[in-house]
């Protein structure tokens, strides 16, 4: 057993020692999903910079000229109407009609903001024009400044960014009203307070959609260009033939190059899910027995498919070649990314025959993401058809050693 | 260690399309020998070892090894065979000691990693990516490799091709040692002087054949009674070589070097020395010495070793 735990280690070790393969399985695709989630991530909603807030003003103690509770409304508001015609403001501001109840109308922003529709909620609470009065008028400098409250959705970039500008704007509110009533010491009347709106899982968020999507994009490019570089490259650089002048069998050597190549997929799970959990808010679970069994399926279908790649080729550059050829169409004609809707019918044909196509439908089935448009029986059929496939025209055509 | 054989071959066939690379050789292995297969490049040699390491098919042929007839070399034969193969690589970026320690997982019983480190001298480069090595140490690790299961018998292809003289001194010493501690060795070479310096045993080759066999002493004692005379000379005129030929049995040249044979030593020097004040040559880098594995090779196929 040591020498198929050995090999498996061997290939983790060379794939993590080596620069080229550590981008390929792990860099790239962390990469593609921030790049993927921070451009795509507010699909459907405003294609430029502005943030959707909501204002809330409960201070009823006073309504007298001079307000500051009134001056802060005001200020959002202003911001919230067009300076320029034609162009958008930054903030595009909502506020309770006259007869909606304060309470109902922020239950309901809270839900907007938790499916990321609102960037933040601004909430000026009862008293706060009392407070900030005290604040100021206290002779003895700033005690207590009146604090206004802030909510904003965690691991939300919108929200991040819309909360950074509210915060700089109560700052520049803040010293004018030092200012204006004559204290130059350095102080604060007015404070925020953050409020963390939970978030909504009645709605897919897009990293939601996109993580597993990116998680076997990661399981396809190990198949895809690792088996055959690993194989092919060692094979033409008479590494293999080291190993075939010892007892080692082939059959032993497969074990432990797969149980290598899976740990790395196993590896590059893990970085990509504590990744999108924690950078992007994904809440997505993969810890469920359906989605962990096509995890498995697929990780063995992309290997297996890899094997085929090496067996059609002659050489590591050839197979390579065919690999690239490949892993464009698959990967995009698969539904990895994006929805697939609305495609030619031969383009839709690819689609159909894509094991990949399959493994997403059932991955994003089993975790609640998407309903699969295939029948459920296909999703585990055909994969299994293409590592059968695979796995005998590998078993009769790859060749182990350069031996003419 | 009784002096049985350690392997017999008879008849062993190998093609490869039209060409036959190995054309029905035999040959016998005695325990604890330095058997040396020599010739040419594409002789053959080669492809005999790797049938016989078992990394090819013969097309025809018996394979004795251990006392076991096979049809193919198979793992209880490997179990206790050691290969240094001509070309072959490790993988780049595992390190030294993580090679050994892997290639000790593939035998059911093998020497501890840091004791075949010490014997090939990489113990300081224990932690050293394999990426990272010289040639020479490259080659001390596939040495190490080969003996990691301390093999009965080891197979040497080539193993100071494309080495500087010092790594093959290295090398020519590992091969005694082995064999002093009872080793049985088979190795294959293009130079004559590695085979004259190691082999008990030397068969050469040629075309695919094996054109004669015997310890170095017997097979230039096939040439008769012959003493080889050598000194530098080129471009000589045809009626001064037709005048050097009358002085011994045989004279040729290399274009470097021109070498007699001749059994009558002193009759052929004295001539020589004539030869050389008449016709105003100096003979430098004047030498004589005993026939050798090249003039055998040479002898039998008209034709230099490392042509």
């Amino acid at each position: 057993m040591n020498d198929v735990l050995l090999l498996a280690k061997t290939h983790v070790v060379t794939a993590l020692r080596e620069r080229v393969t550590l981008f390929w399985f792990l860099i790239f695709p962390v990469f593609l999903l921030t790049i993927l989630t921070l451009i795509f991530g507010r699909l459907g909603e405003e294609g430029e910079i502005s943030f959707e807030i909501s204002l809330i003003n409960r201070d009823s103690s006073s309504a007298t000229a001079g307000d500051f509770s009134a001056m802060i409304a005001e200020v959002f508001t202003k911001m919230g109407s067009p300076h320029i015609e034609g162009q958008k403001p930054l903030f595009s501001v909502h506020v309770p009609q006259a007869d909606d109840d304060l309470d109902t109308f922020l239950e309901r922003e809270e839900h907007a903001l938790r499916r990321g529709h609102r960037a933040a909620i601004v909430v000026i609470p009862e008293g706060f024009h009392d407070a900030a009065l005290h604040a100021v008028m206290n002779p003895s400098g700033i005690a207590q400044p009146a604090t206004l409250r802030v909510y904003m959705s965690r691991n939300d970039v919108a929200s991040e960014m819309a909360t950074e500008i509210i915060t700089h704007v109560l700052a520049e509110v803040d010293r004018e009203i030092l200012v204006r009533t004559g204290h130059f010491d350095p102080g604060k009347a007015i404070a925020r307070e953050t409020v963390w709106a939970g978030q909504d899982t009645g709605e897919i968020r897009y990293v939601d959609f996109l993580l597993p999507g990116v998680v076997l994009m990661g399981f396809f490019t190990n198949g895809l260009f690792g088996v055959p570089g690993a194989i092919l490259f060692n094979r033409d650089r008479k590494v293999l033939r080291r190993y075939w002048v010892t007892p080692l069998s082939v059959s032993r050597y497969l074990a432990g190059f797969a149980l290598g190549h899976l740990s790395l997929c196993v590896l590059q799970l893990v970085l990509l899910l504590l990744l999108g959990r924690f950078a992007f808010g994904a809440t997505v679970e993969f810890a469920q027995l359906d989605a962990v069994l096509i995890l498995i399926l697929a990780a063995v279908t992309f290997m297996a498919f890899g094997f085929l790649i090496a067996s059609l080729a002659r050489t590591a550059n050839a197979g390579m070649a065919i690999a690239n050829i490949l892993n464009m169409p698959m990967m995009f004609l698969s539904g990895m990314f994006f929805p697939i809707s609305g495609l030619p019918t031969f383009l839709l044909a690819v689609v159909y025959v894509n094991p990949v196509s399959y493994l997403v439908e059932g991955l994003r089935a089993s975790l609640g993401v998407q309903s699969s448009t295939f029948p459920s029986i296909l999703l585990v059929i055909v994969p299994l058809g293409w590592i059968a496939a695979s796995v005998a025209v590998a078993a009769g055509k790859l060749k182990w050693d350069v031996a003419r | 260690m009784l002096a049985e054989a350690v392997l017999r071959v008879s008849n062993l066939v190998k093609h490869y399309g039209e060409v036959r690379a190995v054309d029905g050789i035999s040959f016998v292995v005695p325990a604890v020998t330095v058997f040396t297969l020599l010739g040419p490049n594409g002789a053959g040699k080669t492809t005999t070892l790797e049938i016989l390491e078992g990394i090819r098919e013969p097309d025809g042929g018996e394979i004795e090894a251990f006392g076991a007839r096979l049809r193919r070399v198979d793992r209880a034969a490997k179990e206790r065979m050691g290969v240094l193969l001509q070309e072959g690589n490790f993988e780049p970026y595992l390190k030294v000691k993580e090679i050994v320690a892997l290639f000790a997982s593939f035998f059911s019983h093998a020497l501890p990693v840091s004791e075949i480190l010490d014997r090939v001298a990489l113990s300081e480069k224990a932690n050293a990516m394999v990426k990272t090595l010289s040639g020479g140490q490259k080659q001390r690790l596939a040495v190490g490799v080969a003996l990691v299961n301390d093999p009965d018998l080891v197979f040497l292809d080539e193993p100071t091709t494309g080495l500087d003289p010092q790594a093959r001194r290295n090398m020519w010493s590992i091969v005694s040692d082995l064999k002093k501690q009872g080793k049985t060795l088979i190795l294959t070479t293009h130079y004559m002087e590695e085979a004259e310096a190691l082999a008990d045993r030397v068969c050469i080759m040629d075309h695919g054949r094996i054109i004669a066999e015997g310890t170095t002493r017997e097979l230039t004692e096939q040439l008769g009674q012959e003493t080889m005379i050598e000194f530098r000379g080129d471009g000589l005129a045809p009626e001064s070589w037709t005048e050097l030929q009358m002085c011994c049995e045989a004279a040729r040249s290399d274009g470097e070097t021109i070498t007699l044979e001749t059994v009558d030593l002193p009759r052929t020097m004295e001539s020589l020395f004539a030869w050389s004040r008449k016709q105003d040559i100096p003979l430098h880098q004047f030498a004589v010495r005993q026939p050798n594995l090249e003039d055998v090779f040479l002898a039998l196929t008209g034709r230099r070793l490392r042509e």
